[in-house]
């Protein structure tokens, strides 16, 4: 089947699976400080739990090659904090406003067009001096089993290659505290009307499985794919050339296909626009930090998060302590500030 | 049921996430005890969570009607 094809098809199930499970990063990190409800956390938790596994299992029967985002420190502190501030003011993490697009909500849409343009401007556009700041990625030789994808014998950093053990054995320890989290910690109570935490979790966590096996290089992620759509729509209007939306590209479309025909279905769709103006220059100003995190950093809460942390590199770990300290700092300043 | 005459509304319909738990938290901290709060929302998330976020501030969800497609009217006593 044609790549594309396949990304559209699994942006539609994870874009029906977002808006059914209404699984947004944002609200997940954010209710744990605020309103100490740990619902969409679990969901969370699970759904990597899920892929921690899953990636493994996948890897170890030679479908894929396990492929660690760059580690880059100073990108990941600098981009996850900027990353995770943005998404407070954007209403939505990067999947988050993706999804809502669906919905019908206007600000989502503006949020993510500045998220989009920003992390294009980042990566290869007009922005790209930026990266320089940053400096280049710390990498190993380390390839324990020859599970990961190795460029000139280079290998991403994670817990495993750099002690240099086998990857099962980090995955098996990562899984299990998990595990014991999500067992432990009570479940808020929720009266949902959509998916609950647990199917919500596991399928999530199996559509991200998918979606490695589908594009191989990769698992889910929601940063490449605006910058995709973005640039191949605007850069590329001689409709006599081929347009070359890439997987990514498509699984976004995907996404806000998939969750626009689930809340038609479930008469959740409604075009939605705030009151006071300003809000539109909250969510583009939230979009703009997105972007140049997602876009420094190498992902966003999706391709470093939600696939990043199963592969349990460095520099998803590092990226998300940081998204965490973003968002509850911003959250305390809008919120919870006297 | 019989007829309940809130207090105060808030109209929230259209804000982003999470403007219309985090200003009904609020505006029930503010509320005497028995004080009705009526809130409008078109939001399905806050919908599910305001009923376990009130708890916190001395609130409890009376009510959750549908008044039109995805937009909902709950009514909140200050306890």
């Amino acid at each position: 089947m044609d790549l594309g094809l396949q990304g559209l098809l699994v942006g539609i199930i994870f874009g029906v699976l977002l808006q059914r499970g209404r699984l947004c990063f944002n609200s997940a990190i954010r209710d744990v400080k605020m309103t100490k409800d740990n619902y969409l956390m679990k969901m969370a938790l699970l759904a990597i739990l899920v892929e921690t596994i899953g990636f493994q299992l996948v890897a170890q029967l030679g479908l894929i090659k396990l492929n660690p985002l760059p580690f880059i420190p100073l990108a990941q502190i600098i981009g996850g904090f900027l990353f995770g501030m943005g998404m407070v003011l954007a209403g939505g993490c990067a999947s988050g406003i993706t999804y809502r697009i669906g919905e019908g909500y206007i600000t989502a849409f503006v949020a993510a067009i500045f998220f989009g343009i920003t992390a294009a401007a980042v990566r290869g556009g007009p922005l790209q001096i930026v990266n320089k700041w940053f400096g280049k990625p710390i990498t190993t030789t380390n390839n324990p089993s020859g599970v990961y994808a190795a460029t000139d014998g280079k290998v991403n950093l994670t817990i495993a290659n750099l002690l240099n053990v086998n990857t099962w054995i980090i995955a098996i320890i990562f899984a299990f505290l998990l595990l014991v989290v999500i067992l432990v910690w009570k479940t808020t109570e929720r009266k949902v009307t959509g998916l609950n935490w647990i199917w919500g979790g596991i399928l999530v966590g199996l559509t991200g499985i998918i979606a490695y096996l589908s594009q191989k290089t990769y698992a889910l992620g929601i940063t490449g794919g605006w910058v995709n759509l973005l640039r191949t729509t605007t850069g590329n209007l001689d409709l006599s050339k081929g347009v070359p939306y890439n997987w990514i590209g498509m699984e976004v479309f995907g996404i806000i296909v998939g969750a626009f025909i689930v809340a038609l279905l479930s008469k959740e769709f409604k075009l939605r626009m705030p009151k006071d103006p300003k809000t539109f220059v909250q969510v583009a100003l939230g979009g703009i930090l997105m972007g140049f995190g997602a876009g420094v950093a190498q992902g966003c809460n999706i391709g470093h998060i939600l696939s990043g942390l199963p592969h349990l590199a460095i520099s998803s770990l590092v990226f998300t302590v940081f998204v965490v300290a973003g968002n509850w700092l911003m959250v305390w300043y809008l919120f919870e500030r006297k | 049921m019989a007829e309940v005459k809130p207090n105060y509304t808030l109209d929230e319909r259209g804000e982003v996430c999470p403007i219309p738990d985090v200003d009904t938290r609020k505006k029930l901290k503010e509320m005497k005890s028995g004080e009705i709060l009526e809130v409008l929302i078109d939001y399905a998330l806050s919908k599910e969570r305001i009923p376990a976020g009130v708890k916190e501030v001395g609130g409890e969800v009376i009510s959750i009607e549908e008044i039109g497609p995805s937009e909902w009217r709950i009514l909140i006593k200050k306890l």
